[in-house]
Parts: C-alpha cells; structure tokens; sequence
C-alpha cells in the first residue's frame, strides 16, 4: 500500500513537470517574440547585445540561440531592419531596429499583453480575497 | 577569426553545419544571417578568452546557444522535424540510427537482410569507431549494439560451429561412396556422426593456431564483445579440438575395430 502510495505521487508529480514544462515552454516561445522587440525598442542593437539583455530575465531565454532565428524572421516580416556599422572590437556589425511597422505591431503586442496580465491579476486578486 | 584548435575548429564546423541544415529550406528564416549571427555569438562570447581557445570553452558557449533543432518553427511539420534530426544530429548519432533502421529493414524484408544486416554490422562498427571507448556511446548502445550481437552471433556460430556443418555434409557426400561404406565398415550414424565431430575438432584446431597467431583478430572482429580475448584463450580451443579429435578418433576406433568387427 506504501509503495503504491509512492508509486502514485512519484508518477503524478512527474505529470506535474512534465504539463508545467509544456506550458512554460508555448508561453515563453510568445513572450520572447514580444521581449525582443521590447529590447530593441527605441535604439538598435546588434545580436549579441540584445542575448546579452534578455539572458537576464530569469527563465526566458533558455536556449541562447533561439534568438537569431526569431530575429530573421522578424526582419522578413518587416518588423525589425538592420545596419551595418563599422566596429572598434573587430568586423563592421549587424544592428537591428524597430521599423515603423514594428513599433505598430509591439505597440499592439504590448497592449494584449497588458490586458492579460491584468486580467490574470485580476484574477489571482479574485482568488485571494 | 578567433584561433581555434583542430577539434574546436571542427566541432564548430559541425554546429554550423547543423545550423545552416536545419534552417535551410526554413522559408521564414534566413539561413545565411542566422550563421553570420552565430558566428559574431561565438566572436563576442571568446573576445577576452586567451587564445588559442580550449574545446571546453567552445562547447560551452555552443551549449548555451542550444541545438540548432530547438530552433525551427512550429510550421514545420513532424516528418520533417524526424529527417533534420537524422541530418543534424551528432556524426555518431546519425550512424546509431543507420544502423539500427538497416537491421529492422533487413528483419522486416527477410530478402534483403543479407546485404542489410551486413551493412548495419559495419555501419554500427563504424559507429562504434568514432569513440575511443565503448562505455562513452551510453544511449547510443541501444541503437548499436542490437546490430553488433546479431552479427557476431551469426559470425561465431560460422566461425566455431561451421565445421560442424561441414562435416556433416562431407559425411552425406562420403557415404555415398561404396568403397568408404566397406572401409568404414560401422552404422551410417556412426559414421556422421564421427565425421561431423572430426572436421568440428579439427576446424577448432585450426582456429586455435590462427588466434593464437593473431589474438587481436578476435578483438576486433567481435568488438566491443571480446576484448577480453588473449593467447591464453585461443590455446584453450586448440586444445579442446585437440581433445576431441583425439576422443572421437579413440572411440572411432573402439566402435570400428571392436564393436562393429564382432557384428
């Protein structure tokens, strides 16, 4: 009975992971869409610059090379352009910055996010009270 | 360019190799910027390193980076996904998996298992190769190693019970001879039997003296399974053939000259 009882726990706290896992991983495929444009909003960066910002919030970045592909495809979009500027540290560099389309779109992003994250607080102020 | 050693150099390669296979028919992403990316990643990442730059702290920065894999899109469907990761996948991987889908195949379609199964025992030896030690491949076994004891068993079974086959058709070929039936003057069980055992003796014999020649000739062709095979062990056979050719000739005899000579 004991050991079933593990048994039990043991597999349901391994479904636990696996949905938190999942989840954790569709929610940041979004936000790191939305936190790049947000990182390059209102100056340009270039690629390694912007890694470097957004490894710093814990948990969004968890493969460091994700970022160039979104990157790419965000310039086919139109979203975002490069420069190319010469360098003191080595060869000329490949900044990216927002295009006007792409203050649109992040400005939209960013408004639905906000609407979630207040629903959600709203929700979780529910909860407490 | 930063100043990387050979296997540093070549393990970039590689990743890079991944990268640009993984993203190259992406219609999303430009391959060539995403590489062009990559590579100022690494410069960046190794500018204050001293050079030339270890393995380690490459592989580290490449782990961080993450397998090219994780990067595709969602658009892309699962059999394609299958396909990149058999493409990009580490050289030792991608063999792993040759191997073990040409011994299925060759299980599956039973026609095709003599040149199949052959091809996965080299394919998985090849694999095998690229580690210097077989505890290294780790997963990998499971893929490598159905392939490498079915072949080997196969092998062994020629090798150390081919005589006994032999034997056992020059037996049915002898007896056939009238002449050999008058000589041999004993039972037809008798004399397959003894033929059988005589040539199985004998070919142990044989093999006992070529691998006591050569020991490293069972290590490798039964690796990673005989490592343990020296000198000591191939004069055991030569031996045990000797013993049995003498007791099947001293029974041979018993039955020929004693038994069958009374009836």
């Amino acid at each position: 009975m004991v050991l079933t009882g593990i048994l039990h726990c043991y597999i349901l706290n391994i479904m636990e992971n696996r949905f938190f896992d999942n989840w954790s991983t569709q929610l940041r495929k979004g936000m790191l869409e939305l936190c790049i444009l947000n990182a390059i909003r209102g100056t340009s960066l270039y690629g390694y610059d912007i890694v470097r910002k957004l490894r710093n919030i814990e948990g969004l970045v968890i493969s460091e090379g994700t970022i160039y592909p979104i990157l790419s495809r965000l310039k086919r979009e139109g979203f975002v352009q490069t420069t190319i500027k010469e360098s003191t540290e080595g060869p000329p560099r490949k900044y990216y910055e927002l295009t006007a389309a792409g203050e649109k779109i992040l400005s939209q992003m960013n408004g639905y996010w906000q609407d979630i994250k207040t629903g959600t607080d709203i929700l979780k102020g529910d909860e407490k009270s | 360019m930063i100043n990387l050693p050979d296997n540093a150099r070549k393990h970039l390669d590689n990743y890079l190799q991944q990268v640009r296979t993984c993203l190259k028919d992406c219609p999303t992403v430009d391959a060539d910027e995403v590489e062009q990316n990559i590579k100022e990643h690494i410069e960046s990442e190794l500018q204050d390193s001293s050079e030339p730059v270890s393995f380690a702290a490459l592989d580290d920065i490449l782990k961080r980076l993450g397998s090219p894999q994780q990067w595709l899109p969602e658009e892309i469907s699962w059999w394609r996904k299958i396909i990149l990761r058999l493409r990009t996948g580490p050289e030792d991987w991608r063999l792993a998996y040759i191997s073990f889908a040409l011994l299925v195949v060759g299980f599956i379609i039973l026609p095709s298992s003599i040149v199949l199964i052959p091809a996965s025992f080299i394919v998985a030896r090849a694999a095998l190769s690229e580690v210097a030690d077989s505890s290294e491949l780790k997963a990998q076994k499971c893929l490598i190693y159905p392939s490498l004891i079915v072949s080997c068993s196969v092998i062994a079974f020629i090798l150390f019970f081919g005589g006994m086959v032999l034997g056992a058709c020059l037996a049915e070929v002898l007896w056939d001879l009238t002449w050999i039936r008058e000589v041999a003057y004993m039972g037809t069980v008798t004399f397959a039997a003894s033929i059988t055992v005589t040539i199985t003796a004998l070919s142990w014999i044989i093999l006992g003296a070529v691998f006591c020649k050569w020991p490293g000739l069972v290590r490798s062709i039964f690796k990673p399974f005989a490592d343990w095979f020296n000198r000591k062990h191939a004069i055991i056979l030569t031996c045990v053939g000797f013993a049995l050719l003498v007791l099947t000739l001293a029974v041979v005899g018993y039955l020929r000259f004693v038994v069958f000579s009374k009836l």
